[in-house]
């Protein structure tokens, strides 16, 4: 793409989304801390801030509570709504600071009204929704994240999302057939950034990426079972569902040819 | 901090944990008792001492050298619960003191020094008023810092101003015990290294301690060379304020309640006022007519009455519907895996759901928990908006319930759902099982994310349950049955693992054998075995 073309997407960008410079598309918040694990997941390195996530698949309950995990750590304040009866010890496991972290044992058909709530002074709510919003609904929370600057991770799809992290296939090691016990499994997620693999939960509990080893075993595993491995390794596919959210990737491009 | 007001005067009582014994169980003076801990002795009173038990022998050895002594189990709480309500006469004697530990005080010198002569005047009628009001027999001990004052008390001495390090180095080096349990480790390691007295610990190099042992290394370095730490927090008095009130008839009524909770709540307050004391935690105590009572404690940032009646509503909301929902019939209560929402709850007996709702709540008890000085209770300017939070959280409490608002905690157990302690917001979390005791078999990393509990069948490839012995799984366990009907093949296992416990006392009995699967979904999950049924017990999500 060369510069001349930018023109109309930075017109369609001011007209859409009220971005009008550069520097505002560039110069937000900066995004809450993640774990360096999974870092690579997010397209700014971090949990991003005033949007919403999604986080799917088999283990997302334990992805999302390893994604919040640095963040509590910095005093920033956690909400859980409708996930059942989390296991303290894993919550711990995962590097959560259990100081800033709340469970919210409320009806699932209350959760949009409690996340209302929770919005006013909680940085990060992790929540997985008895129901999906209606469009109006689903409006008025975005707006209401984006003004408070907070994150909601969402453990099942929510449309209006900016990332979408999905597990794909979890391959647990460890059990050996009744000589073990379960040590670490391995996950491969595909984001916004590509594909990706690493340990959740590793040996200790927390995330940790696959030591180099095991990576051309599960090389041979994965192209045996899964015929989803090449998706997602192109950052552009994923996103074309949402057009404002690929202009702003053009864009950038665009940008980063300039400087 | 300057030598002057580091100065301290401690009172210790010899063989506390053998004195309170005494009083706990109403033993006649002079008779020799020794208190048993993890089966070795760790206090013996004089008499007992005299007859040639010392610290570290074991129940036998007790009963040969002298059958008649009485043989008492340590009781921590009870060894705190006599000292802090025996010391009640310094209260009106001194400003400030500290209890370091049951059976020993410290006293800061420079809060005496305007009361009294000199420091022999002050400890002569300290001592005197303490010995007349309990009756033990207390040592004191002076020095320049509380580590050495404590070392002085044992030995009922009087270390002059300036003379404490001379003091300290003769010490032998296993008086670092003091520092705690996590101490013995490197006391072990110190006479290794031939370092046998304090003074040799202290004659190492500040810098080097440090980068050998550490902070807490140089923590002990600090001890023994009289260096003083950071100042004692001061005791507060334990004063039981509470207030009661018995209804003319039994109520069920939310509003009746809140209105008399305010007015009751507002009596204790103005009684806690009285006392120069905040409240910062209170107890609501409700008594039904059938004889059950609930009892919770609720930490209050802004103590007012308004605040001790929305408490009372929801505690007698929550328990009275509590009631209907009882305990699932057909499961046998031991073997219940504990419900969060009860763990909180204490001394409740499962009430009967019938006469219990005609008849109410027939008393109200409010007792401050908790009490500190009016400075102690401001927040700190550096607490990061935990205003707001408590706001929106309390917010939450009002519309959903107390009991919809939990924070996590853990205690002791074997598996997630043992170990979980989900508390309501701001009540006080009551542990049921200490985290400190060793807990063999418990689980290890990775543990499942969360906690279920509900029946599954387990079968061999022939279709047949798949049985659990100490030997390990009877076959190979092949598809998992959930309640839904919905079956999913097991790719893998783990090997079983079994817990036996509490065998010596049937209420406490557990025998469980557990078992981690991986299904074909890719799903991890925790399975235990226990009378004859196997359990989803957790679920890696």
């Amino acid at each position: 793409m060369d510069v001349m073309s930018a023109a109309p997407v930075i017109e369609q960008l001011s007209r859409e989304t009220g971005i009008s410079t550069a520097a505002a598309l560039f110069d937000k918040i900066p995004p809450h801390p993640v774990d360096p694990v999974l870092s690579p997941l997010f397209r700014r390195g971090g949990l991003p801030r005033g949007e919403l996530v999604t986080v799917t698949g088999e283990l997302s309950l334990s992805c999302g509570l390893a994604t919040i995990a640095a963040a509590t750590r910095e005093q920033k304040w956690c909400a859980g709504i409708g996930l059942g009866e989390p296991s303290v010890s894993s919550i711990a496991d995962l590097g959560v600071d259990l100081d800033h972290f709340v469970n919210l044992a409320t009806p699932g058909e209350d959760w949009l009204r409690v996340a209302s709530i929770l919005i006013e002074s909680f940085d990060i709510i992790l929540v997985d929704p008895g129901f999906a919003p209606s469009a109006s609904e689903r409006a008025r929370l975005l707006a209401k994240i984006r003004e408070r600057r907070m994150s909601l991770i969402s453990l099942r799809p929510l449309s209006g999302s900016t990332e979408q992290i999905e597990i794909t296939d979890t391959r647990w090691s460890g059990a050996e057939h009744g000589h073990g016990r379960l040590q670490s499994c391995l996950v491969r997620a595909r984001s916004q950034t590509g594909t990706h693999r690493f340990l959740l939960p590793g040996p200790s509990g927390t995330p940790a990426s696959v030591p180099a080893g095991t990576l051309e075993v599960v090389a041979d595993g994965g192209a045996s079972i899964a015929p989803t491995t090449d998706l997602g390794t192109d950052p552009a596919t994923d996103t074309d569902d949402d057009p404002r959210w690929s202009t702003i990737t053009q864009l950038r491009q665009v940008i980063s040819h300039v400087g | 901090m300057s030598d002057e007001s580091g100065r301290t005067l401690v009172l210790t009582v010899p063989d506390w944990p053998a004195v309170a014994a005494a009083v706990e169980h109403d033993i006649a003076p002079g008779r020799p008792v020794a208190v048993l801990h993890a089966g070795k002795v760790i206090a013996a009173d004089a008499p007992a001492r005299a007859a040639g038990i010392t610290a570290g022998n074991n129940k036998r050895a007790v009963g040969y050298r002298c059958p008649e002594a009485h043989i008492a189990v340590w009781d921590e709480e009870a060894d705190n619960r006599h000292f802090s309500a025996g010391v009640g006469a310094l209260d009106n004697l001194v400003a400030r003191f500290t209890l370091l530990s049951p059976g020993t005080l410290a006293i800061p010198l420079d809060s005496l020094r305007h009361g009294y002569a000199d420091e022999a005047d002050a400890v002569e009628t300290l001592v005197s008023a303490l010995v007349d009001d309990t009756g033990w027999e207390f040592f004191p001990g002076i020095a320049d810092t509380v580590f050495a004052a404590v070392l002085a008390a044992g030995q009922a001495r009087r270390v002059e101003p300036g003379q404490t390090v001379d003091f300290l180095s003769a010490q032998p080096i296993t008086t670092l015990e003091y520092a705690g349990a996590e101490a013995t480790a490197l006391i072990e390691v110190f006479l290794q290294l031939g370092l046998r007295t304090l003074g040799d610990l202290a004659r190492l190099a500040t810098k080097d301690v440090n980068a050998r042992f550490g902070a807490f290394g140089r923590h002990l370095h600090d001890l023994a060379s009289g260096r003083a730490g950071a100042p004692l927090a001061d005791h507060v008095r334990g004063e039981q304020l509470d207030v009661e009130l018995d209804l003319d008839a039994p109520t069920t009524r939310s509003d009746t309640l809140g209105f008399l909770a305010r007015q009751l709540g507002a009596d204790l307050l103005a009684k806690v006022r009285r006392q120069a004391l905040v409240c910062t935690q209170i107890t609501i105590e409700l008594d039904a007519a059938g004889g059950q009572s609930s009892s919770r404690t609720w930490r209050i940032e802004d103590m007012q009455e308004n605040a001790i009646a929305d408490r009372l509503r929801w505690q007698a909301e929550g328990w009275l519907a509590g009631v209907g929902r009882g305990s699932p019939p057909g499961q046998n209560p031991r073997t219940a895996q504990p419900d969060p929402q009860e763990l909180d709850i204490v001394d409740e007996p499962a009430p009967d759901a019938e006469d219990f709702s005609d008849d109410g709540i027939i008393a109200l008890r409010l007792i401050a928990a908790e009490l500190t000085t009016p400075i102690g209770a401001t927040r700190s300017l550096f607490d990061e908006n935990t205003g707001q939070i408590t706001h929106t959280l309390e917010r939450l409490q009002g519309l959903f319930g107390p009991d919809a608002v939990l924070v996590p905690g853990i205690q002791g157990g074997w598996d997630p759902a043992e170990t979980n302690l989900w508390t309501p917001w701001q009540q006080a979390a009551v542990p049921e099982r200490s985290p400190a005791a060793p807990w063999p078999g418990a689980l290890h990393a990775p543990r499942p994310t969360t906690v279920e509990h509900s029946a599954v069948d387990v079968l061999a490839a022939d279709g047949s349950p798949v049985e659990a012995r100490p030997s390990g799984l009877g076959a190979a366990p092949a598809t998992i049955r959930f309640p839904t009907g919905q079956t999913e093949t097991i790719t893998d296992y783990s090997g079983s693992w079994p817990i036996e416990s509490g065998w010596w006392d049937p209420n406490r009995a557990v025998y469980r054998t557990r078992l981690q699967v991986v299904t074909d979904a890719g799903r991890a999950l925790l399975l235990s075995k226990e009378h004859g049924q196997w359990y989803l017990t957790g679920r890696y999500r």
